[in-house]
């Protein structure tokens, strides 16, 4: 008998641009980006085509505009991508025991004990035609014993490919790989990797644990591990969320203090109203300001624990008060509540009287029905384009801002 | 200064006093003792500032004289002492030597004068009160006080005199008990806040005791004088929340049930609930209560049923489970009441039997929204 687990990491390749292609067959072949396309925009997806200019996600539109000019840009729906990403969820629900759906377009599915049956790799295979076959969107996968090494494997089988690392190989196959391609290694530690000498795995396979706790502290000790192909981390099917927050950049950086002021408010409401869709409450309040030298402050602030409009949106703009310090332009505002707990509002007996709480019901009553913006504050009605989406059903967040692939 | 006493009478003494002490003080001498002697009358002190208690002790001595002792060493030495009498020596070189039957100990102490004059009342009020009684209406109110220093009034607990009777209160927003007597009154109308901590003292000295209690007050402190002792402490100042206009008038659904059950039902479905907020779920139709409580993060789920008294619509109500135990916890009736009128409304809970002639406890608690 072995401990060994079969961990499979599937991703879409190049997921919102498959979609976009599905809906418009003119588009295949052709250099596509999707992303913002405002100034302040990036790429949060592009077609294999434009990579050969250098393109990737997460890089301003704007650069990638100028790499590739004849790419055709488009905004990109979330809706519609949810609603793909959720039919190949569907296919991996009933094959297999155990998945984790960890963004949009990537899963781990954990096949441990399924090589009786049917063997992992044949399994895996089947699962990825059949998505291929159902959703026309093309897949990648990677299958190895747990769920660092088969990420890092799956990028090493893009585009539209499978790989197997088999039991053992762990090691020699990620030496001679880039230690960008570690999970967690960005751009900042792979500068201080290059600086240190260190530009493949082999070298901190090859370097005592200790060395990288002394040089990158408690961080050090993980990307050694992942980097010997060593993650004990198990496949969750849910995540129960330890926070949820909603950030804005401006297209234009800016000073006018009622917008400001108005997209907060919009912000926490936003917020308020989806902690109490999801019977939660908060007891950490954290506000972040970027300016546009790119310094970034953030606050936060214990309160007890709630979800009530009255309580919350005071204390965001006391932070804010506190933190709009610098007479500088700002580039971008974020609030974020965490410590999330499952409850609902405790009523006190000389703040809260019938009025606000009926008020409350309805309003949450109004916005259930006829959707988040049906009933606003009048002062966060400048704010159009704040994220709403309900966190709490399970699903990962639809877009991710600065995603690496 | 030489004075006799025996051992356990001065430590049964200085542990009572020893509970005004702070763990850390920002003035040191407030980790000591004060001991004031006057030939056979002992005054020893104790205070946090706020706080003084002191109490009169009867010793053998011929000799006057005030000395500030360190007030831990002290009581660990007493404590370790079987019944003896114990010579105290206050030496030439800062030192006060103990004489037991077993050896000599000498502690350094501070000048008496460094300790700081408690303060003297002026232009008192005064009303008295047997000590069981005082002891009972602390202990039936101060768990529903609050912590939160943001509200500091929240934090003590409120005492209303008038000529018809004695009413405490305490709070923290979220519950809040009001206990009057009817039969104990005072001479004229007066309104103040207690701090917690003088009142535990109380508490624990007075219970069951048959004693007369004077209570002395004015603005800004309070007196209480009984037996040998006496404690002096400062009023919380500001202005106590209008309680009386949160106690809901009308509340036409009422439900009658044997509180160790009910107690007991709480307590069981709330190991259930989540570990954070505590909150269960009252379901009430016909005469049967449903108490059920869920913690989604754990999958921990539990459901009871109970028979009950009910007069009223069925009704889904949603409690902190803590706060439901406490105050059935702190009741002793054999059945209670709890009064309710709509589910984002306070809930009235009362005892039905069990009380004095003139004594009325009435125990509001706050529900929690529930998502249905």
């Amino acid at each position: 008998m072995t401990n060994q687990r079969s961990i499979v990491h599937m991703d879409l390749d190049t997921f919102f641009v498959s979609c976009e292609r599905l809906l418009d067959s003119k588009l295949i072949g052709k250099p596509v980006l999707i992303g913002g396309t405002s100034d302040r925009g990036v790429v949060a997806s592009c077609s294999y085509e434009t990579r050969r200019f250098g393109i990737h996600s997460a890089m301003p539109m704007r650069m990638a505009k100028q790499l590739c000019p004849e790419a055709i840009v488009l905004r990109g729906n979330s809706g519609i991508y949810t609603k793909f990403s959720n039919s190949v969820t569907e296919i991996i629900k009933e094959s297999v025991p155990l998945y984790e759906k960890s963004s949009i377009d990537e899963f781990y599915m954990d096949l441990t004990g399924m090589d009786k049956f049917f063997g992992c790799l044949q399994l895996a295979s089947q699962i990825r035609s059949r998505i291929i076959k159902e959703t026309g969107l093309p897949i990648s996968f990677g299958l190895s014993i747990n769920k660092t090494v088969s990420k890092i494997a799956t990028g090493e089988a893009k585009p539209n490919n499978q790989i197997q690392i088999p039991m053992g190989n762990e090691k020699p196959f990620l030496s001679p790989l880039s230690v960008k391609k570690i999970p967690m290694v960005g751009n900042v530690t792979y500068k201080a990797m290059c600086d240190l000498g260190i530009k493949h795995i082999h070298t901190i396979q090859k370097m005592p644990m200790e060395m990288m706790y002394k040089v990158f502290g408690k961080n050090g000790i993980s990307i050694w591990k992942k980097a010997n192909g060593i993650d004990n981390s198990p496949v969750v099917q849910y995540h129960e969320r330890k926070s949820i927050s909603t950030e804005r950049t401006f297209d234009k950086d800016t000073t006018d203090v009622h917008k400001l002021k108005s997209i907060i408010i919009a912000m926490a409401e936003n917020l308020a109203y989806q902690l109490r869709r999801g019977n939660k409450l908060t007891a950490c309040i954290t506000f972040k300001i970027r300016y546009s030298d790119f310094q970034t402050y953030t606050q936060q602030k214990r309160i007890p624990y709630s979800a009530a409009d009255h309580h919350i949106i005071p204390v965001v703009l006391g932070l804010y008060n506190k933190l709009y310090q610098r007479r500088l332009l700002v580039r971008l505002i974020g609030v974020k509540f965490s410590h999330l707990v499952e409850g609902g509002h405790q009523i006190d007996l000389f703040e809260d009287d019938d009025k606000t709480i009926s008020l409350y019901q309805a309003l949450d009553k109004m916005r259930e029905r006829y959707g988040d913006r049906a009933v606003i504050r009048a002062s966060g009605m400048s704010a159009k384009s704040i994220s709403r989406w309900n966190p709490f059903n399970g699903e990962p967040p639809p877009l991710l801002a600065n995603r690496r692939s | 200064m030489k004075f006799i006493v025996s051992s356990t009478y001065l430590l049964k003494q200085l542990q009572v006093l020893g509970g005004v002490i702070n763990s850390s003080n920002t003035l040191p001498i407030l980790d000591n003792f004060l001991f004031e002697l006057d030939h056979t009358k002992l005054i020893v002190s104790a205070s946090d500032l706020e706080t003084t208690m002191a109490s009169t002790l009867d010793v053998e001595s011929d000799s006057s004289g005030s000395v500030a002792i360190p007030a831990r060493l002290l009581l660990d030495t007493l404590k370790t002492f079987p019944e003896q009498p114990l010579t105290f020596v206050v030496e030439d070189n800062n030192t006060i030597e103990i004489s037991s039957n077993h050896g000599k100990y000498a502690l350094a102490y501070a000048s008496g004068e460094e300790f700081p004059k408690a303060v003297v009342l002026e232009d008192p009020s005064k009303t008295i009160v047997t000590g069981d009684i005082l002891a009972t209406a602390i202990s039936k109110t101060i768990f529903a006080a609050g912590n939160d220093d943001l509200r500091p009034v929240m934090s003590g607990v409120f005492f209303q005199f008038s000529t018809e009777g004695l009413t405490f209160v305490a709070t923290d927003a979220h519950k809040l008990v009001k206990y009057s007597r009817a039969d104990v009154t005072a001479s004229q109308v007066a309104e103040f806040i207690m701090p917690k901590k003088p009142l535990n003292l109380l508490k624990g000295i007075l219970a069951a005791s048959e004693e007369d209690v004077t209570i002395e007050y004015n603005e800004s402190n309070a007196k209480f004088t009984f037996e040998n002792s006496e404690l002096i402490c400062r009023l919380i100042d500001g202005k106590y929340p209008n309680y009386e206009a949160v106690i809901p008038k009308e509340n036409p659904n009422k439900l009658v049930i044997d509180r160790t059950q009910f107690l007991n039902s709480v307590r069981r479905v709330s190991i259930f609930s989540n570990k954070t907020t505590h909150q269960i779920r009252l379901k009430i139709a016909g005469a049967e209560l449903n108490i059920s409580a869920e913690d989604i993060d754990y999958s921990n789920k539990a459901e009871e049923r109970l028979t009950c008294d009910y007069q009223g619509d069925d009704m889904q109500i949603g409690f902190n489970s803590r706060f439901l135990t406490e105050m059935l916890n702190n009741l002793s009736a054999d059945d209670v009441q709890l009064e309710m009128s709509l589910p984002n409304r306070a809930g009235i809970l009362t005892p039905v039997d069990g009380l004095d002639e003139g004594e009325q406890i009435t125990m509001l608690v706050m529900p929690v929204m529930l998502n249905n």
